[in-house]
């Protein structure tokens, strides 16, 4: 059965936030409508993200990797979200494998936002209906839009190339091949939720800093210093 | 998690609903086999009436927890799979034979049918109770949740609820079964006391997921949340971590204790101890329960823990601690010379 996703490299996510914008940009024009805004231009600015960008430290200091985890609807092969649903607003397409909410059928219960371990669904205010990552299913099937363009708007705008889109039981997918090639991971494993979505492990890289680096509080600017002292 | 006040609603009412009608037909039923509880018409039909209002008033206030509150039919669908789905077919069917058993009795029809809806409703009351409690209960990533004693501790305060309740009526129309009744209050407040606190003190022996678990990286690395990504919060925050009530919660939850548990068995056991029963005793176990239950459930969700909150930093650490515990987002310090 084909099982669309997309696969993130974490070693090229800058973080930039280019995917999360342009998701946002996409799914508010295109044919699911709007994402509600409340006080964007506020103190307090809210609304419905159907991709989030976190950053996370790794390590101790002074061997620490910073690296962000652009986070999305993981189209779980065993989605717990779907059962959970009372109307059947939430479902899981067989052709594709993606999970979609049929809008006119939730009933804005929540209860699949409890069901998913990983956060990835979210209430819209504004249309009192849960909402959530559709892998751009009106993009990817857009007979209108030229072939190469028919990817998810994320994918077509990360600037650093880290998000590739495709069928995972696929072997000639690009998306099939990353995950082989490179030990494609999941987040939490254990939930049993079994993610379509994919992240590319980051290489280890080992810099060397000096003791006296170490100490300054903050060794840029010492670094500085020292450059400009020597004519370097 | 954060407190619907809609759901707490639908417990309190919906439980006093069962629970009152659970006894109120418990009575009837035992007169099958010869007993002589038969209850008087018009402690059946105010017990009914009152169970009905209640029920009534709970679907009111739970659609209130629904986005689209007219769509609420739509929640049968997926039966077989979901108990947000049975605890609507479950409640809802129970309302409308207890209104049959009602008319029944009204009409002075005591024979077969009556039975029959009065076991079909004790039963379909049970259902919907049960359903509730699961759709709690079986949410593997609320930890604290997803354990049977949630269930157990779920169906006993319905009983507490309706034994207390069901004991101030037979005060007033068969006295003769105040002593049971208080005697099945204290046995069930005292049941009640010990599944909170065996609810309680699991919830130091968890075991809980790292944030290297959500990740999936290696166990040995500290790892620590930088930035969420936006500058305030948004749903999955509001929804699954609930900054104030983590506040209060060390205040709250011995208050719930003590309104829900302690006091109304001080009153009950000092109506059984002494024998002197007293109408305004009475009246306060059952309104301590009320307003001690809806503190209770009120502190049931807030120390609930959703696993998503790992991915924000906002997950208890380790073990189980009331007031500290929860990691902080990092505050980026800058220093210039
Ligand atoms: S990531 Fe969450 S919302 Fe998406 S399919 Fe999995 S459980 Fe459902
Ligand atoms: S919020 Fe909507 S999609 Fe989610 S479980 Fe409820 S009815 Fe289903
Ligand atoms: S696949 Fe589409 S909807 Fe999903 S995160 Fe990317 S842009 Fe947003």
């Amino acid at each position: 059965m084909p099982q669309y996703a997309l696969v993130i490299d974490l070693n090229t996510c800058v973080g930039c936030h280019a995917c999360a914008t342009n998701c946002k940009e996409w799914n508010t024009q295109a044919s699911f409508g709007p994402l509600s805004d409340f006080d964007p231009y506020g103190r307090n600015p809210k609304g419905v993200w159907y991709n989030r960008i976190m950053t996370y430290e790794m390590g101790e200091f002074p061997d620490t990797q910073v690296f962000h985890l652009p986070k999305s609807c993981l189209h779980c092969q065993d989605a717990p979200c779907v059962p959970v649903c009372p109307t059947g607003a939430s479902y899981k397409r067989e052709q594709d494998g993606i999970v979609l909410v049929n809008y006119d059928d939730c009933i804005g219960c929540k209860l699949c936002s409890w069901a998913c371990p990983y956060g990835c669904r979210e209430f819209d205010e504004a249309d009192k209906v849960m909402k959530k990552c559709t892998l751009c299913i009106d993009r990817i099937y857009d007979e209108s839009l030229p072939p190469e363009h028919r990817k998810p708007a994320c994918v077509l705008t990360c600037p650093a190339k880290a998000r590739f889109f495709g069928d995972i039981e696929d072997p000639n997918s690009e998306a099939y091949r990353m995950i082989k090639e490179r030990n494609g991971f999941v987040l939490f494993p254990d939930m049993g939720t079994n993610p379509a979505n994919h992240y590319l492990p980051r290489t280890e890289t080992k810099v060397h800093v000096d003791e006296h680096l170490l100490e300054a509080e903050n060794p840029l600017f010492l670094e500085v210093v020292r450059r400009h002292y020597k004519g370097g | 998690m954060h407190p619907p006040l809609s759901l707490i609603w639908f417990f309190l009412t919906a439980g006093i609903s069962i629970g009152l009608f659970n006894f109120t037909y418990f009575m009837e039923f035992l007169t099958l086999f010869g007993k002589d509880t038969a209850l008087p018409k018009h402690m059946v039909l105010i017990s009914n009436v009152i169970s009905l209002v209640l029920i009534g008033l709970g679907a009111i206030g739970a659609s209130f927890h629904l986005g689209h509150k007219l769509r609420a039919w739509k929640a049968i669908k997926r039966f077989h799979t979901s108990w947000l789905s049975r605890e609507a077919v479950f409640s809802g069917a129970y309302g409308f034979t207890l209104l049959i058993f009602a008319l029944l009795r009204f009409f002075d029809h005591t024979g077969f049918w009556y039975h029959f809806f009065g076991i079909i409703t004790f039963i379909l009351g049970w259902l919907s109770a049960f359903s509730t409690a699961m759709i709690y209960a079986s949410n593997r990533f609320v930890l604290e949740w997803n354990t049977s004693i949630s269930v157990l501790y779920y169906l006993n305060m319905y009983l507490m609820l309706g034994s207390s309740a069901f004991l101030a009526l037979t005060y007033f129309y068969r006295k003769e079964f105040v002593g049971t009744y208080i005697f099945l209050t204290f046995l069930f407040l005292a049941l009640g006391l010990a599944f909170r606190l065996a609810f309680n003190i699991r919830q130091f022996y968890i075991k809980r997921p790292t944030i290297n678990e959500a990740l999936n990286l290696p166990h040995n690395r500290p790892i620590r949340v930088l930035d969420t990504g936006t500058t305030t919060d948004n749903y999955c925050t509001e929804e699954f971590y609930y900054k104030k009530g983590k506040e209060l919660l060390p205040s709250i939850l011995p208050l719930a204790y003590i309104l829900t548990f302690i006091v109304p068995l001080f009153f009950v056991l000092y109506m059984w101890i002494t024998g002197r029963v007293d109408y305004n005793f009475i009246k306060f176990t059952f309104l301590f329960i009320v307003v001690g239950s809806a503190l209770e459930r009120w502190c049931f969700f807030v120390e609930g823990n959703h696993v998503q909150n790992l991915f924000y930093g906002l997950y208890p650490e380790e073990g189980y601690t009331l007031r500290k515990g929860y990691m902080e987002r990092k505050k980026t310090k800058i220093s210039y010379r």
